[in-house]
């Protein structure tokens, strides 16, 4: 099925949001995001595979062998080290937010309002 | 919203997407057969311009090094966010917490555990130095090589304990290793524009194809990049490591 | 020669900020603060020439690597300096400078890393501003996002680290729908180039690719615009952040965002039929909405930090309706608008910083009548007020005259909503203004019981050096503009189509009396609200009633859940593939 990779990556997407919008723990949430963000890597990758083609490595096989598309490979490399990095930051965040608060759950927790006339 | 609520909205705003989504999806070209030409551009071009077989590198680092700088600052603001919420709280001075807490139960680590994490530390961190140096040849890179190499220092808290470690790894170090490697490679894409090329153009010797000097300016990338991931990620393992030396009595308000 | 000199107005920020970093245990106390100073002004100038240079020359264009296209395939990364985008990053700079002056002193700790962090987020929006490559619009946004992400997060004794939270969560998921959009179009052109995406988009006729990405890109763009049903993370943000942040984040940042959507939907997306039939429908719509959900939020707020936040979420809605008329009126409008609101929007976060720093607290009916002694900042949150209400001085008024100007083919709902919208955060402020600095207004008697926050920002600083940058950024926000129109007209033409050697179109007269009944609307709102008690009984509770349905209900779905917002951002995609069934 050709289009099955698509199907994939709206479905990883799917769940990932389902599981933020229905988290209980923080920990949890922050799990769920890197789901969501993998969607992103299988629709990429997929969108540069070509069949019968190596990897765009040419140490083994000589320049000129077909081979699937290195540009889509490098964005998901950049892809990587923007997740990585906001899970680190969110899991300090949220380290400091069971300090604060004693809870990790999100629907327990409310920025303070401050409304009224 | 009640939780009912949210979830009732959520399935029926993901019913109204699966129609667009299947249509894309219809749309897009076939899984295997993609249309672009950037690509085959990229693998056409890559080999005689810039003598390196790793493709994915030289696009990392040369036909699109600018976005890599770009992630390269992203991975230093998201370390420095995460050290200031940190260690802010925790207070700054290393000197007045213990290696040892007193009361805490010392579980004596197995014999194998400490054998397998002196054979395979410095393994780890001599083989992540070889992916990054390998950037334009093999698989890997700056990032990748980082990485592993950090992680080797895990290795060694794992035989070694906990105090051994913090003696081994300072985080004074670890932040100059850190901005040292993202201003590094700041500089190597400054430093073109002084004989009057592009900005990170590939002015240096391009050197022979297959060999490990080979790419030119993308190896000194390279070696910016595993300095300044190395030094954020280790960096990052180091405060998470501390907050289980705080007790949680003294970080509650 | 100017041209080859490019590269440095992201990445001499950046160097400098390593270089911070590196240093950062032995320079001594305040020369970080000079060197962020100087790099902002320095970046600021430079752009400003750019500018004028491109203004005259044509816009200039640049290749990284030394990667010109003419293989067929353009294979690097490049920047398209055109005047608008130069003028906004200019105006990004000056921001900044006045930020880092109001900083000054602000952070104890010696180590420069607020430096840092401001330097590499200054960098991040001058990248986003002259980009000219679709992958590298999404590295400068999470750059961005994730200095902004710490800079949130940065004020640890907050009581409200959860709003920082919530900013990430719901950012992060605008990434991700942001590189779902570009692997889309990815797929079909093959190219990240705006100018190589927009012939093959001219070429492409009806197709699902390209409409799904343009709804994705749009989507995590107005995430970052704070655009209804996006908008929730932004009074969270801005409850949670310190001043200077705060000033940053609604002066430039929600701004450039829809300045990015503008670029893509005129560069890239401009010859979609699809992508057009969204802008001048939906769009518009959501931008009356929001202007008058946010306007409303405003007026019900007593933390005055979220109440500004909610007022630049209603000034975002006007901003998304002078982008979606794609119309050079609009487009003028919108460089304006963007930067009128920013200056005085910075300078109102400034003075919101002053109180806390003086008075310890932003809460509006705790400080009833405590800003006597602070009376110049009551001056000057008044101009703000008045300003944002709709007065008729400076760029933010001429800009919203051309908006009304752009509007007014859309129809009466557009211009009602844009005056509703600017009223009603207009009277928001200038209600605040007199019961903090007239001690006006009701006894707030049982209402003063109920929870607020106890907020302190650094308080040994001296008046006049906080003051100071609000009162330049007010200064800069009267200066009589009209005489740019004709500039900002050419800039808005060369933004349509950068390679035409059309004249601008002119731009339309405007005239007196939308403003003035704006600003009227604004101040009698104002008084209403302040001598509450002074009115005849049953007037009060006819519409006392009204406006509680109103706000109860607006406030149930402001909840502070993170769960909520996501949920939201998703309804807000499904009507965007709605509103395509009807097309």
């Amino acid at each position: 099925m050709s289009v099955l990779p698509w199907l994939v990556a709206a479905w990883l997407f799917g769940v990932g949001v389902y599981g933020v919008a229905t988290s209980r723990n923080f920990i949890h949430l922050i799990g769920c995001l890197s789901v969501c963000q993998s969607s992103t890597y299988v629709l990429l990758l997929s969108l540069g595979y070509r069949w019968k083609a190596v990897a765009p490595i040419f140490y083994d096989h000589p320049p000129g062998t077909l081979a699937v598309d290195p540009v889509v490979q490098a964005l998901v490399l950049t892809d990587i080290v923007v997740g990585a990095t906001i899970t680190a930051l969110l899991l300090a965040m949220a380290l400091r937010v069971d300090a604060k608060h004693g809870t990790l759950d999100p629907q327990e927790l409310r920025p303070l309002q401050g409304e009224g006339h | 919203m009640s939780p009912r609520t949210r979830l009732a909205l959520l399935c029926l705003a993901g019913a109204c997407l699966t129609v667009p989504i299947w249509k894309v999806a219809q749309a897009l070209p076939p899984f295997g057969a993609p249309t672009g030409a950037y690509g085959p551009a990229v693998n056409a071009l890559g080999p005689p311009l810039r003598h390196v077989s790793n493709m994915v590198s030289a696009v990392n680092f040369d036909f699109r090094g600018f976005d890599t700088l770009g992630e390269e600052f992203m991975l230093l603001c998201a370390v420095t966010g995460a050290v200031l919420l940190l260690r802010g709280t925790r207070g700054e001075s290393l000197a007045d917490k213990a290696g040892i807490i007193p009361g805490r139960p010392r579980e004596r680590r197995a014999d194998a555990t400490i054998l397998i994490c002196r054979i395979f530390g410095p393994l780890t961190l001599v083989f992540g130095l070889y992916m990054a140096l390998h950037a334009t040849v093999t698989p890997g890179g700056g990032f990748q090589g980082g990485v592993v190499a950090a992680s080797g220092l895990l290795m060694v808290y794992l035989g070694e304990g906990y105090e051994t470690w913090r003696k081994l790894v300072r985080s004074r170090v670890l932040d100059v290793m850190e901005a040292g490697g993202a201003l590094l490679f700041a500089m190597a894409g400054l430093s073109p524009m002084l004989t009057g090329a592009a900005f990170m153009q590939n002015v240096l010797p391009l050197g022979a194809f297959k060999d490990m000097l080979s790419g030119g300016l993308m190896l000194v990338e390279n070696v910016g990049v595993g300095f300044a991931v190395a030094g954020g990620f280790a960096m990052l393992f180091l405060e998470f490591m501390e907050e289980t030396r705080a007790l949680k009595s003294e970080t509650q308000e | 020669m100017l041209t080859q000199l490019i590269p440095l107005v992201v990445v001499g920020p950046m160097a400098i900020a390593a270089a911070l970093l590196a240093l950062a245990h032995v320079l001594p106390r305040y020369v970080p603060d000079v060197i962020a100073i100087a790099t902002a002004l320095g970046l600021s100038a430079f752009c400003g020439l750019l500018g004028a240079y491109a203004l005259n020359h044509g816009p200039l264009t640049y290749w990284f690597g030394g990667w010109t296209p003419g293989r067929g395939v353009v294979l690097g990364i490049g920047f398209g300096v055109d005047p608008a985008s130069a003028a906004l990053a200019a105006f990004v700079g000056l921001l900044f400078a006045a930020a880092f002056v109001f900083a000054w002193g602000y952070f104890d700790e010696v180590h420069a890393h607020f430096h840092v962090l401001m330097l590499l987020f200054l960098a991040a929006m001058v990248g986003f501003c002259l980009t000219r490559d679709l992958f590298n619009l999404f590295v400068w946004f999470e750059v961005m996002s994730v200095s902004a992400f710490a800079l949130t997060a940065y004020q640890l004794e907050t009581p409200s680290l959860s709003g920082a939270l919530n900013f990430t969560v719901t950012n992060s998921v605008a990434a991700f729908m942001m590189l779902g959009g570009v692997g889309l179009i990815y797929a079909r052109a093959g190219v990240l180039d705006f100018e190589a995406l927009g012939k093959v988009v001219a070429g492409a006729g009806h197709d699902p690719v390209i409409a799904g990405a343009f709804c994705l890109l749009a989507g995590a763009l107005m995430i970052k615009g704070a655009i209804l049903p996006f908008h929730f993370w932004l009074s969270d943000a801005h409850a949670v952040a310190p001043s200077p942040v705060s000033v940053i984040f609604s002066g430039a940042m929600v701004s450039v965002g829809l300045f990015a959507l503008l670029k893509l939907a005129l560069q890239v997306f401009g010859a979609s039929a699809d992508s057009r039939f969204l802008m001048h429908g939906l769009f518009i719509g959501l931008g009356c909405a929001t202007s008058v959900v946010g306007g409303l939020m405003a007026w019900g707020q007593r933390h005055l930090k979220r109440m500004l936040a909610f007022s630049t979420i209603a000034h975002l809605g006007i901003m998304l309706i002078a982008v979606a008329t794609l119309s050079a009126t609009g487009v003028a409008g919108f460089l304006f608008y963007a930067v009128g609101h920013g200056l005085v929007k910075g300078a109102l976060f400034m003075i919101m910083g002053i109180l806390l720093a003086t008075k310890a607290s932003v809460d509006e009916l705790d400080l009833k009548g405590l800003g006597k002694d602070i009376w110049p900042a009551g001056i000057a949150m008044g101009l703000g007020g008045l300003l944002l209400g709709g007065g008729p001085l400076g760029a933010l008024d001429t800009g919203t005259r051309l908006v009304h100007a752009a509007a007014i083919a859309i129809g009466p709902l557009a211009t009602a909503a844009i005056v509703l919208g600017s009223a009603l955060t207009g009277a928001a402020v200038l209600r605040a203004t007199g019961r903090i600095f007239l001690n006006l207004g009701p006894d707030p008697g049982d209402e003063a019981e109920a929870p607020s926050q106890k907020d302190q920002e650094k308080a040994d600083r001296p008046l006049w050096l906080m003051l100071a940058p609000c009162l330049l950024l007010l200064l800069l926000a009267i200066v009589p503009v009209d005489g740019a129109k004709l500039i900002v007209a050419r800039m808005a033409g060369v933004l349509a189509s950068p390679r035409s050697a059309d004249g601008a179109p002119p731009l339309p007269g405007t005239s007196l009396v939308l403003p003035c009944l704006s600003i009227g609307l604004a101040i009698i709102i104002a008084l209403l609200d302040l001598f509450r008690e002074r009115l005849p009984r049953p007037l009060v509770s006819a519409t006392a009633g009204g406006t509680q349905i109103i706000f109860r209900g607006l406030k149930v779905l402001h909840s502070g859940l993170v769960g909520d917002y996501v949920v939201w951002i998703v309804i807000g995609l499904a009507t965007f593939s709605i509103a395509f069934a009807f097309h």
